[in-house]
């Protein structure tokens, strides 16, 4: 299982919240999950099971799959939420 | 660690309404005084953020102002601006920003550092609120010393 964080330049924001998500990740006690982050340019709908986006990306990422769009990048309960939920969808909660 | 890089000198409180370039530019303005950025990289925050750059908005009213380190990054470096009254990015009312962060880093590497050390402080919801509510620059260091001492 593989969540990509993904934003326009792959250096800050989704930097950010892929340290967020393995926090919560480990939290969350979720084996065989890995957590990447890159821009948005070079992904592709292959390149993650899950993609987390900030909302200037949610029209951008339309296409790639199951994306996840987060009002904020710093509210770890909203993304506590969300990852809970991927998991929980994938069978793994 | 941030409390090394962001020093009194970097931290500011303005009361004045300022629009966002106007914002961009003053938090900036400690860094340039310094010599930890070049002119060139407040133009080049400003271009990346006119040309839609609304993703440095990190949410709860903060943005983290940010170039590529080739803009013009001198020093890796980190300031940040206070303001009584948001300036909402390009002007949108669901980007209303009163805490703007700026910030340089020289290589990927220092880039990812300090990144990582902002992010772990803005997510901790207790501190990121006790930042908001913070009024000196004294109070913002102890704050930062204090979470860091924690961890």
């Amino acid at each position: 299982m593989k969540f990509l964080a993904m934003c326009s330049t792959g250096l800050g924001s989704s930097f950010m919240v892929r340290m967020n998500i393995e926090t919560i990740v480990g939290e969350l006690g979720l084996s065989d999950v890995t957590v990447e982050h890159s821009d948005i340019s070079s992904a592709g709908p292959g390149s993650a099971d899950v993609f987390f986006v900030a909302k200037d990306l949610e029209d951008a990422a339309q296409g790639l799959g199951e994306v996840v769009v987060l009002n904020s990048i710093i509210d770890m309960d909203e993304l506590r939420e969300a990852v809970k939920s991927a998991a929980v969808r994938h069978g793994l909660l | 660690m941030l409390s090394d890089l962001l020093t009194e000198k970097k931290i500011r409180f303005s009361p004045d309404k300022l629009s966002w370039r106007e914002a961009v530019t003053q938090v900036a303005r400690p860094l340039l005084d310094a010599g930890d950025i070049t002119p060139g990289y407040v133009q080049a925050m400003l271009e990346s953020i006119a040309a839609g750059g609304t993703y440095i908005d990190l949410g709860h009213g903060i943005a983290l102002a940010h170039a590529r380190p080739e803009k013009g990054a001198v020093r890796t470096a980190v300031s940040m601006l206070r303001l009584a009254q948001p300036a909402p990015l390009l002007d949108q009312p669901e980007h209303a920003v009163d805490l703007y962060f700026c910030f340089a880093a020289v290589d990927a590497e220092a880039h990812m550092s300090a990144m990582a050390s902002l992010a772990r402080i803005l997510s901790d919801a207790r501190t990121r609120q006790a930042l908001r509510d913070a009024s000196s620059a004294p109070d913002v260091i102890k704050l930062i010393t204090q979470f860091e001492e924690s961890e």
